[in-house]
């Protein structure tokens, strides 16, 4: 599998090219374009994170309840993936570790990585974002989306990511949903609400951009429906 | 203290190096991440009856939050805006700028923030009654939806009102009607600023009023 970034950072699109008999697994929705030849098709996915349960579970999680797989009967089929937002997009290789993913900006990934709901525990249900985060294992490379720009942090020691700026982290390091300064009274009236404190080593994605601060901050001009 | 604000100019933002003992003021809600030894702390922004006024009258948050590098190493900082768009630092010798609500990110010490009286006018046109004005020495962060131009007037000069992001209190800003009457509502121009003086002005590109017009008739 070949997978071309374009258009790289505002309105970035995935050229994926696959070999013969190769699978990729994206979220429902986000082919713009393909080769003929290739075969569609819908999928809750057997095995780890597969299944109904599995598909309940991304539901949940804000994914699609259903996966699109892309197979190629030839060589050199193309793909081309895009996500919703503006902005940019991320590959990452799996090699056995794991990684945990902001479940909206999950794109696509190849055959070989397991989905699965990472339930972070009580803890994220206090970070205002969505409860559930995806939990990606295996082996291949997976396509991140971000609202903005992505920048990668290596963490070394302890690391403070405001919780609608995470793209994904590797599940080396541990987290912790706080507050970034020292008390709680200027932890809510500073605006920063809660954030997420990493410890340990590993590398934390961000996004430049937090979808739902420009969100509300349009949606509060708009009349209510 | 070491800037670099990158992924301009459709999403920027600062990232920030302080060294021993720098501080930086910030919006409440501009940190996207930073070192853990950073300490945080929040206040009124420039006082509690400013930080009033600016919060009902000016747009802006109450509170601001200053980031302080009490260790001995450097530590990075991450700062944005919640619109997508450009930021421009601006270094004050006792200059003074004027921004529009919500184009403030944050501010070195030296920075002093106040409010300005903006007029009734101002007001009417939906930019509230108090402007956030900074003077003193030091840098200062604003950003735009959109693109950054920076323009020197001298003389006569007209901005559409949504489009005026930075403005310095030397020149003279008059609301009004783009035409009479019926030529403003017909020409879809609506209020427009009329600038006199001297000295430089920030617009941006485009206006969230404006993506708030095309969106509105698009709900169902």
């Amino acid at each position: 599998m070949n997978i071309e970034l374009l258009h790289q950072p505002d309105s970035a699109i995935a050229r994926v090219v696959l070999d013969a008999n190769e699978e990729l697994v994206a979220q429902a929705g986000c082919m713009i374009a393909m080769n003929g030849s290739i075969n569609a098709s819908t999928t809750l996915r057997q095995g780890k994170g597969g299944g109904i349960l599995g598909g309940l579970k991304r539901m949940v999680a804000g994914e699609s309840l259903f996966l699109s797989v892309f197979r190629s009967p030839i060589s050199g089929g193309e793909v081309f993936l895009a996500p919703k937002l503006m902005g940019d997009l991320l590959t990452y290789e799996m090699k056995g570790q794991e990684l945990v993913v902001q479940a909206t900006s999950y794109l696509a990934s190849e055959s070989g990585v397991d989905i699965d709901l990472g339930f972070q525990g009580f803890k994220s249900l206090f970070s205002g974002e969505s409860i559930f985060w995806l939990s990606l294992s295996g082996y291949g490379v997976v396509l991140l989306t971000s609202f903005g720009g992505i920048y990668k942090i290596p963490v070394n020691g302890e690391y403070i990511v405001d919780t609608g700026h995470i793209v994904a982290f590797e599940k080396s390091l541990n987290f912790d949903i706080t507050k970034a300064g020292s008390s709680w009274l200027s932890a809510f009236l500073g605006g920063e609400g809660l954030v997420c404190r990493f410890k340990g080593q590993g590398n934390v994605y961000c996004q430049t951009h937090n979808p739902g601060a420009f969100g509300s901050q349009v949606g509060s001009k708009l009349p209510p429906q | 203290m070491d800037y670099e604000i990158r992924y301009k100019p459709a999403f920027a933002a600062i990232f920030l190096t302080l060294n021993p003992g720098d501080r930086i003021t910030a919006e409440a809600g501009a940190m996207t991440s930073m070192d853990g030894k950073l300490t945080v702390k929040t206040e009124f922004s420039g006082g509690f009856i400013p930080g009033l006024l600016k919060k009902f009258f000016g747009g802006e948050s109450l509170f601001v939050n200053t980031f302080h590098n009490k260790t001995q190493q450097p530590l990075t900082l991450v700062l944005t805006q919640s619109t997508i768009g450009d930021i421009v630092g601006v270094d004050l010798r006792e200059n003074s700028l004027c921004f529009q609500p919500g184009a403030y990110i944050c501010h070195t010490p030296g920075v002093k923030l106040g409010v300005r009286w903006a007029g009734v006018k101002s007001w009417f046109s939906g930019e509230g009654l108090f402007k956030l004005q900074v003077r003193g020495q030091g840098k200062v962060f604003f950003g735009a939806y959109g693109g950054l131009t920076k323009k020197r007037v001298n003389g006569d000069f007209v901005v559409d009102t949504g489009h005026l992001v930075a403005y310095e209190p030397t020149i003279k800003m008059n609301v009004g009607l783009a035409g009479g009457l019926l030529g403003s509502m017909t020409s879809g121009e609506g209020f427009i600023n009329r600038l006199t003086g001297t000295g430089e002005i920030y617009l941006q590109s485009r206006s969230i009023s404006g993506l708030v017009s095309y969106l509105q008739p698009k709900l169902r």
